[in-house]
């Protein structure tokens, strides 16, 4: 791809900058059903996406139809684009930073050691192992997915980044049945390093998740005390991540507006971004702007020190870029609240009464990410005198997630990532409405 | 596009194997959206999509590639890697695909791709302008367009070869209503398989104002209670709980696995006796139509479910195979990104005979849904939950106070078994519906339904 003759091109037409971002991926998926490869997948990818200043104005293009003669039709399609452009917004166009954080997200050797052989048999591994550890499992499903991709980034200032990604995720879906009931679960492993792929642990976790939710009937309507499991925190916190973003913030659309130096959780709660964290495909040493992404701490001990920020937000708020400009917005990397202490066990064990959410659905629907209110299907178990006593299903749990991150009281050690990399340990919760019977 | 004789090319490549399916899917699309914030227009981007899927299969075990390089070389060498998954002697004589089959029943009269940009632009003024006008209550509107050109060529072993071309178009308008205590949200989304004419059809105005409409409303709204009680579902956008909690459930994906509440049970009673539902891919320029699914077959009505009798699943043509059922002309994918499978097109439960008075005032104490927003279903268990965006209390058979932050939440199987009235004010409301094959247009419709009860989750606690 002749990035310098666009450039040149651009100029002519009195473009006053232009920056090119290149994805080429590649991508291998399996999946078994049943014992039958049911589906595979591979894929070869490449998009081109372009954005040039013009009078002071963005203009954004973006194709698949990779075809250098169609030149002068992008530079035609980035001015249209520019023109149609109102907002006042100061836009930049980044000159680089004096230094990136240099990390080997490829780590090649290792998942290459895999043939496509091992990686099908992986798959069928998995399969086979769900289903021969308890005969309640009634449908089992396990897949593989692999995917690597080169991001260059240039621009007509001189920018000229490079980012090589490859990850690789494993995991599996499982039914389990009895007479008069029906339980699904799915866990995973992801990682570019094939160590990690412990299959037994995985094949163990996803089969006892199923089976311990036969039987599940809803509860009584009422307040109760909440542990809040790893992975249904880190969902909910999915929802609220527009909190966190300076373009919600300046518009007058987050909650946290004004609260930078402010306690807005339990002083127990730091929430990380991480965008070193190794094995993530969602590191990276920089962002879409060619902004140097950063390790930072936007929760510390319960209190607010930043928003995530990209150039044009930055400079509205008169602060440094944090590196977040992605996906055409703002978005954090690998962001997650830090461990506490506690296993989960504990967190059971001294729980007189309550309930263990290991469930949350419809985070998408049941979150208003403005106010911070929700109110999502849950499930997960009943527990008394600090023992599970039973399982439950089919309730909802409502309140203002602020409010929650206030009244987390422990925190568990037990830190689980989403498929999107966001994570949390088990939160010990005073007091939510739950609506069931 | 691509030569007649590339696709047969490819498809016979694929063929020299034991395969018994080979398919090609050549797809270019264009996209123009225009962003609407503060008042000013923030983003006017143009999204050029353009790739193939080549898609082979022995019974109903498919291979599956896509790529962006779509000349014959590379897509013949595409088709070699995949049939290495099927090894040993061919099993089809070589394939000679038919004349090709188009045409657009969904009559288009202004292309999106004819108009200027200051005329698309000019709308989503005129939509920002009348969501801000409503109240001064309203501090926040985004408006956002979207218009998109869908060019599909679709070529495989089952003697198909067909081009079908999807133009669609929708004004979103997400309106955010603000006092010193609370913040309350309300969105509206008119869509429809139409060109930019689309806009001299519908009222901008009334369609942003809705919008706002709903945030300021809301904003003067009480907690919902925690509670099961009954619940009014209106017509329109109500027709996602039928979506979420049987439609998904009705769809191959899950039934041909076994994996769904509804596997085996065509032909017995699945609910109440007042639910007919359909599933209609066919209705002229509606938001989720198509003149032939994404496999090439044309596409159809398929009566889901008859006065509470199963009648039909929506089947493509691979899951069809391991239910030995034909398909049903059901098969969608976002784009060549994806394998196709089974998936809903414009789904709603059908008229009945009541008025919508009627409910409401037959209802004592409950909860009247006015407007749904989105939700979700566990297809294997039917469990569902979907938030309610405008809703209010029912008191002594009157509409009483507006509430807000309510999730419904129970089984498919349940809910559909407890419908016990049924309106005659049929109306259907576009949607986004996301599953394995991607993000696809549909729509979702029904008239004023009564569930006799249902759980509602507020923040108020029980009463």
């Amino acid at each position: 791809m002749n990035l310098e003759q666009l450039f040149k091109k651009a100029k002519e037409k009195n473009i006053e900058a232009i920056q090119a971002e290149l994805s080429e991926a590649e991508s291998l998926n399996f999946h078994v059903f049943n014992g039958e490869m049911d589906k595979h997948q591979i894929a070869d990818t490449k998009k081109l996406k372009l954005k040039a200043i013009v009078n002071g104005k963005m203009g954004k293009f973006v194709t698949e139809d990779i075809d250098e003669s169609k030149m002068d039709n992008w530079i035609d399609a980035l001015l249209d684009s520019a023109k149609a452009v109102e907002s006042e917004d100061e836009v930049f166009i980044y000159e680089g930073d004096s230094e990136y954080k240099d990390i080997d997200l490829f780590n090649e050797s290792k998942l290459n050691k895999l043939s496509h052989e091992d990686k099908i048999q992986l798959v069928h591994d998995l399969e086979q192992k769900t289903k021969a550890l308890d005969e309640r499992i009634q449908i089992s499903q396990s897949f593989y997915g692999e995917s690597s991709s080169i991001v260059t980034l240039k621009n007509s200032k001189g920018l000229d980044l490079q980012k090589r990604v490859k990850n690789a995720v494993i995991g599996g879906d499982v039914v389990a049945r009895n007479s008069d009931d029906s339980r699904n679960a799915f866990d995973f492993i992801q990682s570019n390093d094939p160590a990690d792929f412990d299959l037994d642990s995985l094949a163990h976790n996803i089969v006892s998740r199923a089976t311990a939710l036969l039987g599940a009937k809803s509860l009584k309507s009422g307040r109760y005390n909440i542990l809040l499991e790893n992975r249904a925190s880190a969902s909910l916190l999915t929802g609220y991540l527009g909190m966190f973003k300076a373009e919600n913030v300046q518009k007058g659309m987050s909650k946290l507006a004004g609260k930078v130096g402010q306690s807005v959780a339990n002083e127990q709660i730091s929430m990380v971004e991480n965008p070193f964290m190794e094995k993530s495909s969602k590191s990276g040493g920089f962002d879409d702007e060619g902004v140097a992404t950063q390790y930072k701490k936007v929760v510390d001990q319960g209190k607010l020190t930043t928003f995530f920020y990209d150039l044009k937000t930055a400079k509205k708020d008169n602060h440094a870029p944090t590196g977040n400009a992605f996906g055409g917005g703002i978005s954090p990397t690998n962001f997650y609240i830090e461990n506490g202490k506690d296993d989960v066990e504990k967190l059971i064990e001294t729980m007189d009464e309550g309930l263990f959410v290991t469930s949350l659905q419809g985070i998408h629907s049941g979150t208003n990410a403005v106010s911070g209110d929700f109110s999502l299907q849950a499930s997960g178990f009943l527990i008394k005198n600090g023992k599970i006593e039973r399982p439950i299903a089919l309730f909802t749990v409502a309140g203002n997630y602020l409010d929650l991150l206030n009244s987390v009281s422990t925190l568990g050690n037990d830190l689980k990532f989403s498929m999107n990399y966001i994570g949390s340990p088990t939160l010990k919760i005073d007091s939510m409405v739950v609506s069931g019977e | 596009m691509l030569a007649k004789q590339t696709l047969e090319k490819v498809i016979n490549e694929a063929l020299e194997s034991q395969a018994d399916f080979a398919e090609v899917f050549v797809e270019k699309t264009v996209q123009n959206s225009i962003a609407m914030q503060s008042g000013k227009i923030e983003n006017a981007v143009t999204n050029e999509k353009f790739g193939v899927g080549v898609r082979v299969a022995k019974k109903h075990n498919a291979v599956y590639g896509y790529t962006n390089d779509a000349d014959e070389a590379s897509l013949v060498s595409l088709a070699k890697k995949l049939a290495t998954s099927f090894e040993g002697n061919r099993v089809r004589e070589t394939i000679k695909l038919p004349e090709m089959k188009s045409g657009n029943k969904h009559t288009v009269k202004r292309n999106p791709s004819d108009v200027d940009a200051k005329e698309k632009t000019s709308i989503v003024k005129k939509a920002d302008a009348a969501a801000r006008a409503y109240s001064e209550e309203i501090k926040q509107v985004n408006v956002s367009y979207l218009d998109s050109v869908q060019d599909v060529w679709i070529a495989s072993s089952e003697d198909i070869y067909t081009n079908d071309q999807r133009v669609r178009t929708r004004l979103g308008v997400a309106s955010v209503a603000k006092n010193d205590k609370d913040m309350q949200m309300g969105f509206n989304g008119p869509g429809a398989s139409k060109g930019f004419e689309f806009y001299d059809e519908i009222d901008v105005d009334a369609a942003a104002q809705e919008a706002s409409r709903i945030a300021v409303t809301m904003l003067h709204a009480d907690e919902a209670p925690s509670a099961t009680i009954p619940v009014v579902v209106d017509n329109g956008f109500g027709g996602v709980i039928f979506h979420e909690a049987c439609g998904h459930s009705l769809e191959a994906t899950s039934v041909a696995k076994n994996a769904s509440v509804f596997s085996g049970k065509k032909g017995e009673k699945i609910g109440s006796e007042l639910v007919t539902a359909i599933d209609d891919g066919t209705i002229d320029n509606a938001w989720g139509s198509q003149n032939f699914d994404d496999e090439g077959r044309p596409q159809q009505r398929r009566v889901l479910i008859k006065n509470g009798v199963l009648n039909t699943y929506m089947v493509d043509y691979l899951n069809g195979k391991r239910m030995n059922e034909a398909s049903t002309g059901s098969s969608r994918r976002e784009s060549y990104r994806y394998a196709p499978t089974s998936r809903m097109t414009n789904t709603y439960i059908d008229n009945g005979e009541s008025t919508f008075e009627e409910i409401i005032a037959a209802t004592d104490y409950g909860l009247y849904a006015k407007k749904m927003g989105g939700g979700s279903v566990q297809p294997s268990t039917g469990d569902f939950n979907f938030a309610v965006m405008e809703g209010y209390m029912i008191r002594d058979g009157k509409i009483a106070e507006p509430v807000k932050g309510a999730t419904l939440v129970g089984t498919g199987k349940d809910a559909l078994q407890k419908i016990d009235m049924v309106g005659n004010n049929l109306l259907r409301a576009q949607g986004m519906c996301g599953s394995l094959s991607g993000s696809i247009p549909t729509d979702v419709g029904q008239p004023t339904i009564r569930i006799s009860n249902i759980t509602v989750g507020g923040r108020k606690g029980s009463a």
